[in-house]
């Protein structure tokens, strides 16, 4: 890994040096390039909030005073005035775990995720434990997408609820978001999934990150996945969707409630970086991960060397 | 001439600006946010979701018991003090439905959602370590298929049981016993679990050819918040122990 985390900056100089040679020519061109300016895209992210309204109480448990979704729209608000670009993600599981979801079956959770300006999140296990109808039914209250690709929902209330992807558009780049849900049976009680017809991650994955990449010509492809970071056995993880697929640039994951140190870079079958993280549960805390993209008007090029990880924002 | 080849700059130099612009990503940084009170709170959302706090928290925040243990899940033998507990009052509410019944596994680990901090107990608390509404089911089954269950439990390091002490040795029971006595595979026994790892839930085994099954009509959580609220009533405190029901060895 620690290969794949240097940048080849010489390499990467010399590649970005052709590119403007390219451009040199294109006497009019007034576009971001010739001002020399670095797109900036800042990705926030949840996953498994589980129904955590307010903080953790302060009772002596491991979790106490930790979390809060007044905390969480105050800290988004902020970034949100210091940043043109932010794209806010959930890799499901928003309900379930607190009263709040047993009174009002996710209502408030819902309501407050639009409030915050969430832009899309995922089918996770648990948004099911009302049964498909229990979801549908809040919807109303959402104004963000359900990304899901490898469930197939047409016989079922959500049929015309959920998008397998969404192309988001941001000064200019094309942000392409996906879903990917975790095996349900097993899982679920049937009676709650109903005819929820499951395909697999890592074939599904494939089709729609390489249509968003190719075919739609995304500057950056997302995953907000719900199979979990990793197991101890071969059932399929965010780890082994990463390592099996190819187009993907960062995996939000979720399920295994996993808090990462710093976002995990695997190599993948294109042997480019697909970055992984996660951040535990219950929004104790808030991922974020600034992207900053290099404008050129040309044929799309493939830019051979790995880019730049810092595990620090720029000041 | 010259005025084709200017023409041919101009139309190159016009259809070169009109092709897309395209990104090459360069650079990433990553942080993360601890969400804490060092950070201060939007009062928009406060005021959302305050008339949802104020009209359950009559009910939520009842003291409805003690604990003079925490009852953790966190644990490094196959079992844990919040599974013993677990296990324990469920199986002590639903024998009080059916008298007969030999072992219970109402929950796996994963089903065990959030810990009993030592002290007071509120109803919110039961709430958030059982947030869901599964139902209590005996089953009758038969031994072979008690001995599936028992290597699930085996095989997944340990689970919340009770009435049931086994020793996991090579990832597989042994010396088994079940109700104070040793298990036999020519018996049937009354197994008390949950809709939920009845129907495979987390992948439990040996329930999917009983000889018969009951629904008792107790809620998993209703049977947790009605042992808090009995042993309140006998003016005890909740003191789970480890004691080796399950052992590694």
């Amino acid at each position: 890994m620690v290969e794949l985390q240097k940048i080849n900056r010489r390499n990467f100089i010399k590649t970005g040096g052709m590119v403007g040679a390219a451009f040199a020519l294109n006497l009019n061109s007034f576009d971001t390039f010739a001002n020399g300016r670095l797109q900036k895209l800042t990705i926030l992210h949840t996953n498994d909030v589980h129904s955590r309204i307010e903080p953790f109480p302060m009772d002596g448990s491991r979790n106490q005073g930790l979390g809060g979704t007044a905390r969480r729209s105050a800290l988004i608000k902020k970034i949100r005035a210091e940043q043109e670009n932010v794209l806010l993600l959930d890799a499901g599981d928003i309900f379930q775990g607190t009263p709040y979801f047993n009174k009002y079956g996710g209502e408030l959770e819902i309501k407050l995720m639009s409030a915050m300006g969430y832009d899309a999140t995922t089918l996770g296990n648990h948004d099911f434990d009302n049964g498909i109808e229990g979801f549908y039914k809040q919807l109303p209250h959402a104004n963000f997408d359900v990304l899901i690709a490898n469930y197939d929902l047409k016989n079922t209330a959500l049929q015309n609820s959920t998008k397998p992807f969404k192309i988001f558009k941001k000064a200019g780049l094309k942000i392409g978001v996906f879903g990917i849900g975790i095996e349900l049976k097993g899982l679920v009680d049937p009676k709650n999934y109903g005819e929820t017809q499951y395909f697999d991650p890592i074939l599904k994955a494939n089709e729609v990150a390489s249509a968003l990449k190719n075919e739609y010509h995304c500057d950056l492809v997302i995953c907000l996945s719900h199979l979990g970071y990793k197991y101890r056995d071969a059932k399929v993880s965010d780890q082994v969707l990463a390592a099996n697929t190819k187009n993907i640039d960062l995996i939000i994951g979720g399920h295994t409630h996993s808090f990462l140190e710093v976002p995990e870079d695997v190599k993948n079958l294109d042997g480019q970086i697909t970055t992984i993280n996660q951040v535990g549960f219950a929004g104790i805390n808030l991922g974020r991960i600034d992207y900053y993209f290099e404008p050129y008007k040309n044929k799309k090029i493939k830019i051979g060397t790995p880019y730049q990880i810092n595990n620090k924002l720029d000041v | 001439m010259k005025y084709t080849l200017y023409s041919f700059i101009i139309a190159a130099i016009f259809l070169n600006s009109c092709t897309t612009t395209h990104y090459a990503l360069t650079k990433s940084n990553r942080e993360e946010y601890a969400i804490n009170d060092k950070i201060s709170v939007d009062s928009s959302v406060v005021k959302t979701y305050l008339p949802y706090k104020t009209a359950i928290d009559n009910e939520m925040n009842k003291v409805i018991g003690y604990t003079d243990v925490a009852l953790v899940k966190r644990s490094t033998l196959p079992e844990s003090v919040l599974g013993n507990f677990f296990a324990d009052a469920i199986l002590n509410q639903a024998k009080k439905i059916q008298p007969n019944i030999d072992f219970a596994m109402p929950s796996t680990n994963g089903g065990l959602r959030n810990d009993v901090a030592k002290g007071a107990i509120i109803v919110s608390n039961i709430f958030e370590l059982m947030p869901f509404e599964n139902e209590t089911v005996v089953f009758n089954l038969k031994g072979n298929d008690v001995l599936e269950l028992l290597k699930f439990i085996a095989s997944s390091g340990g689970q919340p049981v009770a009435g049931l002490k086994m020793n996991i040795k090579n990832n597989l029971p042994e010396n088994i016993f079940i109700n104070g006595k040793e298990f036999d595979i020519n018996k049937d026994y009354y197994v008390l679990t949950s809709d939920y790892i009845a129907s495979g839930g987390d992948d439990a085994k040996g329930f999917a050819n009983p000889i018969g099954k009951k629904v008792l009509g107790l809620k998993i959580r209703d049977a947790l918040l009605k042992e808090v609220n009995d042993v309140q009533l006998e003016g005890k405190k909740i003191n789970t122990k480890l004691d080796g029901r399950i052992t590694k060895n």
